[in-house]
């Protein structure tokens, strides 16, 4: 039955993109800029343009990070601060699924819960430090909390938001074949919330690796943020630029991960990024 | 089959849904709804699929399990976008019972070969046809159609009308078709009821003689479509 028109709608397949290869023009071009600006740095430093103790070159800050390497102290610092953050992220978003899906699904508790937590929100959020420090202590507790506390508002918001938007249209189907609500659940609301639950979830990434900063720059005996304290007061800017570094990184790849799990979790939906 | 006794849905205070309707279907028939916009002919189907539960009067079916009695097809397909095109097709029914059937269904809707495509990589009338195929899995007694074609172009619409005989050839499924198209509803069905007023109530019935398949330019329905556009004529009230 199918007619010759319809049939020629079938898409092309992608294996004809990987030819022209975008993704390695797509670095090329990217890194054009950042190249340059860091070959000036460089030159600018050696050169003598700049201070060595305010702005060292580059090749001293990496000279830094593979010193502290070789030497090991570095691992311990990074191992606590992904720690820190991975352990905030998951606490955060396992109370944001939980709080989120009660508020998002039953009218009542929405009523109940969501003004109170959308005034905590208003709450800067260094504002909790000190609060965080006296109730528990300065060890690994207060951190951790002040870092779940960061992931938990943006996953909490877009789950929220992303069960009330789902499609009426399509729970009509459900209630077609006489779902029970945890079928609803299941089958149309979770997959239909999934988008805005990816994206929340990379935000409060974003916003852990921003909070983990804080609490370790406010208080810490190690972490990338306290190398950064250390590096100031030792008026070692290599140490500070390094650590920045070794944040962007670490904050690079664990955003790629989300985004990877996003693309191939989302690959059915009909956005810009997935038109062939 | 269905029998459907003095129903009424209203609501905006008097001046929408529809009001005492009397209706029923032999099995296998196919029934057509027609009306103006905002005669409560959508409101109806909404009704008895049970997606609307505040209405009066009673409604009867034959089917052992009521749950079954209902399939619908919307206007538009609905279907999943995060499910390709097999799952979409096999959603409401339980694990993997109904494979086979499925299977088959897939075939007479055209979209062998399809099965793993996303909803985004179909056309309107392919997404349609698997809207069409989904409904049909789970066997329902009773399928209503609302307005199920109505978004398409008429070339799309002219095959998937073809289909949907071939469908009431092969499994003698027992329709209730809503529709503004006059066409569509002579060509496909039995029996039209015309619907008119706010809230709607059933004005007359013309009974359609020609067996099927029918030809799209008959000249008797040609006939029977200028007593249906005397029937829906907006001037009288």
């Amino acid at each position: 039955m199918a007619s010759q028109t319809e049939a020629a709608v079938r898409p092309t397949t992608n294996k004809e993109k990987s030819t022209t290869n975008p993704l390695k023009s797509n670095v090329v071009v990217g890194s054009l800029l950042p190249v340059t600006l860091i070959i000036i740095w460089e030159l600018a430093s050696r050169g003598g343009f700049v201070e060595p103790h305010l702005l060292p070159a580059p090749t001293t800050v990496v000279e830094e990070v593979i010193t502290m390497a070789q030497e090991g102290e570095l691992w311990g610092h990074i191992w606590i601060t992904l720690y820190r953050v991975f352990t905030g992220f998951l606490l955060g978003t396992g109370a944001a699924i939980l709080l989120g899906a009660a508020t998002g699904y039953i009218k009542i508790v929405e009523r109940i819960l969501d003004p109170m937590l959308q005034a905590l929100r208003a709450i800067p959020s260094l504002a909790w430090v000190p609060l965080f420090i006296l109730w528990l202590g300065i060890g690994e507790t207060s951190k951790i909390t002040l870092v779940a506390v960061g992931v938990f508002f943006p996953v909490y918001l877009n789950l929220t938001s992303g069960i009330q938007g789902v499609d009426r249209k399509l729970i009509e189907v459900g209630r077609m074949y006489h779902f029970t609500a945890l079928q609803q659940i299941k089958r149309i609301i979770l997959p239909a919330s999934l988008p805005s639950f990816l994206v929340g979830l990379r935000s409060g990434l974003s916003l852990g690796w921003m909070f983990v900063v804080a609490a370790e720059l406010l208080g810490a005996s190690e972490g990338l943020g306290y190398l950064m304290v250390f590096g100031q007061n030792t008026s070692a800017p290599e140490l500070v630029i390094a650590s920045i570094l070794l944040f962007a990184i670490f904050g690079k790849i664990t955003d790629e991960i989300l985004k990877r799990i996003q693309t191939r979790t989302l690959k059915w939906q009909d956005n810009m990024e997935n038109a062939s | 089959m269905l029998a459907v006794d003095q129903v009424s849905r209203i609501f905006q205070g008097g001046k929408a849904g529809f009001k005492n309707v009397n209706l029923s279907l032999e099995k296998g028939e196919v029934v057509g709804v027609l009306g103006t916009s905002g005669c409560g002919k959508s409101t109806l189907l909404r009704v008895l699929s049970g997606l609307d539960e505040n209405f009066e009067g009673e409604i009867k079916t034959e089917a052992n399990d009521p749950k079954q009695a209902f399939g619908m097809m919307f206007q538009e397909p609905r279907l999943m976008p995060w499910l390709n095109v097999w799952e979409n097709i096999v959603f409401g029914t339980g694990k993997k019972d109904k494979k086979q059937e499925a299977f088959e269904l897939m075939k007479t809707v055209g979209l062998e070969g399809f099965e793993n495509h996303y909803p985004k990589d179909l056309s309107g009338g392919m997404a349609q046809r698997a809207a069409i195929a989904r409904s049909l899995l789970i066997r329902p007694e009773i399928l209503l159609l609302d307005e199920p074609f109505s978004a398409l172009d008429a070339f799309t619409k002219m095959q998937l009308q073809d289909l949907l005989l071939d469908i009431f050839e092969k499994h003698r499924t027992t329709t209730l078709l809503v529709t503004h198209d006059i066409d569509e509803a002579l060509y496909l069905c039995d029996r039209v009821i015309i619907m008119r007023g706010q809230p709607g109530r059933i004005e007359s019935q013309i009974t359609v003689e020609a067996k099927r398949p029918r030809k799209r330019g008959d000249s008797y329905l040609a006939e029977l479509k200028q007593d249906v556009l005397k029937e829906l004529d907006f001037t009288k009230e």
